[in-house]
């Protein structure tokens, strides 16, 4: 059976990663809260994969099928937004497993599994070891 | 006690002054050092300029040794992540958190957070108010989810049993007030004239409880 997956933060991360998972054969629903960003996701996945909503509402969790799903990914821009959303995702739905994005180094302390985070993506920290790597001249 | 708030709006800077004035040691901190305007000459606390989930913020607020800690930014997300975090990381004993979003506030609630929610509250203030109702709320329960209201017994009820104005899980008597004192009856205490009854309902059964009582 497929892997199911919840993105909440329809931006460039997450629509990068909904294909990425799409590609592998993953059933992936974005939620996206900014009806304006929706018409571009809309072109850029499959209609279906896309829902319009709060990711930090239940209401729009439970409609993107969060009980049945292996996985959610919380990519939004805002940190607070995506602690919302990996604590709900724990706590109050039981997901197995919780990825989530910081946005800014200084939260990288609060993104713990204490507030539902199995996994921390930082991508400042992430970016900045890439391009000291391939600043070295051997 | 030492107490923290986080967001220095109206509410977070009354609060403020209301605890400080009650003899609390108060640190208000907030984005906008402006925001700190509201605070008056009369505040004796500490104003402390930045993020509510800085955790350098946070230590300068001495938070390990708060007694409690009130989230009350602009943010719903914001106030849950710091009343999380205050709990959780800190262990600040009492822990308080503002949501405007009321569907919100009930999911909140079972992840062990203490949610306020003026939208609630505000709503069930006015609808009452609106309503003109012989059904006098004497005490609000959580967010005005449930209520102790009294009246006077009306004539349809008396000789009748209390089990007649019962509904199990929605809708108790909890006292009677009778020849000027209350006393705690069973569901077979017969009512009778001049009965001032006090029951809990919850809000979702006041229009049951009215139409038990014969006032619709």
């Amino acid at each position: 059976m497929a892997m199911k997956v919840i993105i909440v933060g329809g931006g460039k991360v997450g629509t990068s990663l909904a294909l990425l998972l799409l590609e592998k054969g993953y059933s992936v629903k974005v939620i996206e809260a900014e009806r304006e960003k929706l018409s571009r996701l809309q072109q850029d996945l499959p209609a279906d994969v896309v829902a319009l909503g709060n990711g930090t509402d239940p209401v729009v969790l439970e409609a993107a099928g969060i009980l049945g799903v292996d996985v959610v990914a919380a990519t939004t821009g805002q940190d607070e937004t995506n602690l919302v959303v990996t604590n709900l995702a724990r706590f109050a739905f039981n997901v197995a497993r919780i990825v989530a994005r910081v946005n800014n180094p200084k939260n990288a302390w609060m993104f713990t599994p204490m507030m539902g985070v199995d996994v921390a993506v930082n991508q400042a920290d992430l970016m900045a070891s890439l391009i000291a790597k391939e600043s070295v001249i051997e | 006690m030492r107490i923290i708030i986080i967001g220095c709006g109206r509410m977070g800077a009354g609060l403020a002054l209301t605890m400080s004035q009650r003899g609390h040691a108060v640190a208000v901190v907030d984005k906008d050092p402006t925001s700190f305007g509201r605070l008056g000459p009369s505040f004796k606390g500490e104003a402390i300029e930045g993020i509510g989930f800085d955790r350098d913020v946070l230590l300068a607020a001495h938070v390990e040794r708060a007694d409690g800690l009130a989230a009350l930014t602009a943010s719903d997300d914001a106030n849950v992540v710091i009343g999380r975090v205050a709990s959780e990381v800190f262990h600040v004993p009492r822990v308080v958190a503002r949501l405007y979003d009321p569907r919100k506030a009930n999911i909140y609630g079972r992840l062990g957070l203490h949610t306020i929610s003026p939208t609630i509250w505000g709503i069930s203030q006015a609808a009452e108010l609106l309503s003109y109702s012989p059904l006098d709320a004497i005490l609000n329960l959580g967010s005005g989810e449930a209520n102790i209201v009294t009246t006077e017994i009306p004539p349809l009820l008396v000789g009748k049993a209390v089990s007649e104005l019962t509904v199990r899980g929605e809708i108790h008597v909890v006292a009677i007030g009778r020849s000027g004192k209350p006393f705690l009856p069973t569901l077979g205490t017969e009512f009778q004239w001049g009965d001032i009854v006090y029951l809990v309902v919850l809000a979702a059964s006041t229009d049951r409880l009215r139409a038990l009582l014969g006032l619709t």
